[in-house]
């Protein structure tokens, strides 16, 4: 579910900022211009699918909306080879899973973001998440 | 009878050789004596160090990352360049800024080449070295055969350029010229582009177990007003690791439309971006 049932909730917008300057755009083949790095959305949810392709992953969450409805949000996530060297694997995200993402959000309200870092069900961190 | 199979063979023997002759002279090959035993190791998975600005001596602000808003280097660019560049950077700032590679349909050439995100190789071999890139892919190959770049008829603008080089102890010098220009490729993000007439002098070097170095000068007489100095340096990763695939149009969900500007696809290929209502195909 989003934080408070908002799916486009800004929160610690200067940690966040200070985190992606600090592991650099998950962005790498295209412009980053349509993800507004100055805030983060929280997205807690099930995974639908985990798209470990190129030229960036995608993960597919579905996450409850303000009035209870599934919205499925997709996750754009680094390029599969940088993020294989950085401990992620093809099964890091299975179909099912209860996840927490942070997230840079589309600037226009669309229901996509840039990864920042996630929490899986049994507490394991990947990229840079902090409560 | 008998004279004229001898003038035939005579004729064909002389053709051989002046064919032999072109050849040789042409490209120089059999002129390297260089064997596998005395050039350097170069061997394992390498990455650069730092972020893909192409020069990171120059650029503004010093912590500044390509494809930002408003990051941009100095590069000696006569006025008509630094027009160019400047309009580049606007590009950027709007985000229409045209990277060939968001198109997933070229890889990046010479010499961007040398200032990718992802691993690389060199690959060492007596009459040739090759870079092999992951982004792209692409590969840069250098004849160190002795060969002299070809003549201006048999030359033309290609991505990866035409490299010639000489080992000089334990550093490759190597000319890359004929690459592709502006309009067809960049350096970096920021809006960085030359002339198809530069010419990139590399100095290739490990300068320590796990760094390699490339020192380059560029010169390019249609954008530049002096030689550019540009050093690169790359780590070498973990024992065991691997090049992989970047296959970029595998799952790009991040098209270009005619403005220059980049979509978001969701799963289905309907585009995301909430003022655009559009399926691409």
């Amino acid at each position: 579910m989003t934080k408070d049932k908002d799916p486009s909730r800004i929160v610690r917008p200067l940690l966040v900022a200070a985190l992606v300057f600090a592991c650099g755009s998950t962005v790498a083949h295209h412009s980053g211009n349509m993800f507004d790095r100055e805030q983060t959305v929280e997205l807690t949810g099930t995974v639908k699918d985990f798209q470990w392709t190129n030229p960036h992953i995608w993960i597919q969450v579905l996450v409850p909306g303000a009035e209870g409805q599934m919205e499925e949000w997709s996750i754009e996530g680094g390029v599969p080879n940088r993020l294989f060297r950085a401990g992620w694997r093809p099964t890091s995200f299975k179909p099912g899973d209860e996840v927490t993402i942070l997230a840079n959000p589309m600037r226009d309200g669309a229901k996509a973001g840039a990864f920042i870092g996630a929490r899986l069900a049994d507490g394991s961190i990947l990229g840079r998440f902090s409560e | 009878m008998q004279l004229v199979r001898i003038v035939m063979a005579s004729s064909k023997l002389a053709c051989l050789g002046v064919t032999a002759l072109l050849l040789f002279s042409r490209v120089g090959i059999a002129q390297s004596s260089t064997s596998l035993e005395d050039l350097p190791d170069w061997g394992g998975v390498w990455q650069m160090i730092g972020p893909t600005v192409f020069d990171r001596a120059t650029v503004e602000p010093p912590d500044g990352r390509a494809g930002r808003p408003g990051v941009r280097e100095h590069p000696p660019y006569n006025a008509e360049w630094e027009a160019k560049y400047l309009e580049n950077i606007d590009r950027v700032r709007q985000g229409r800024f045209p990277d060939p590679l968001s198109t997933c349909g070229i890889f990046p050439g010479f010499p961007r080449t040398l200032n990718l995100p992802g691993a690389l190789e060199f690959v060492v071999r007596p009459e040739q070295v090759w870079i092999l890139t992951e982004d792209g892919p692409s590969i840069t190959r250098i004849f160190t055969d002795g060969r002299s770049h070809p003549p201006p008829d048999e030359l033309w603008p290609t991505y990866s350029g035409e490299s010639v080089g000489r080992w000089e102890g334990d550093t490759l010098t190597f000319e890359t010229i004929g690459i592709k220009g502006a309009g067809d490729t960049i350096l970096d993000r920021t809006g960085l582009v030359l002339s198809e007439r530069a010419r990139i002098t590399t100095r290739l070097r490990r300068i320590d177990a796990s760094t390699m170095e490339a020192r380059m000068i560029i010169e390019d007489p249609l954008a530049l007003t002096e030689p550019w100095p540009v050093t690169k340096q790359y780590e070498r990763l973990p024992e065991g690791s691997r090049m992989f695939d970047v296959a970029c149009a595998e799952n790009n969900r991040n098209p270009v439309d005619e403005s220059g500007r980049t979509l978001t696809l969701d799963a289905d290929g309907n585009v995301l971006d909430v003022d655009i209502e559009t399926r691409v195909e």
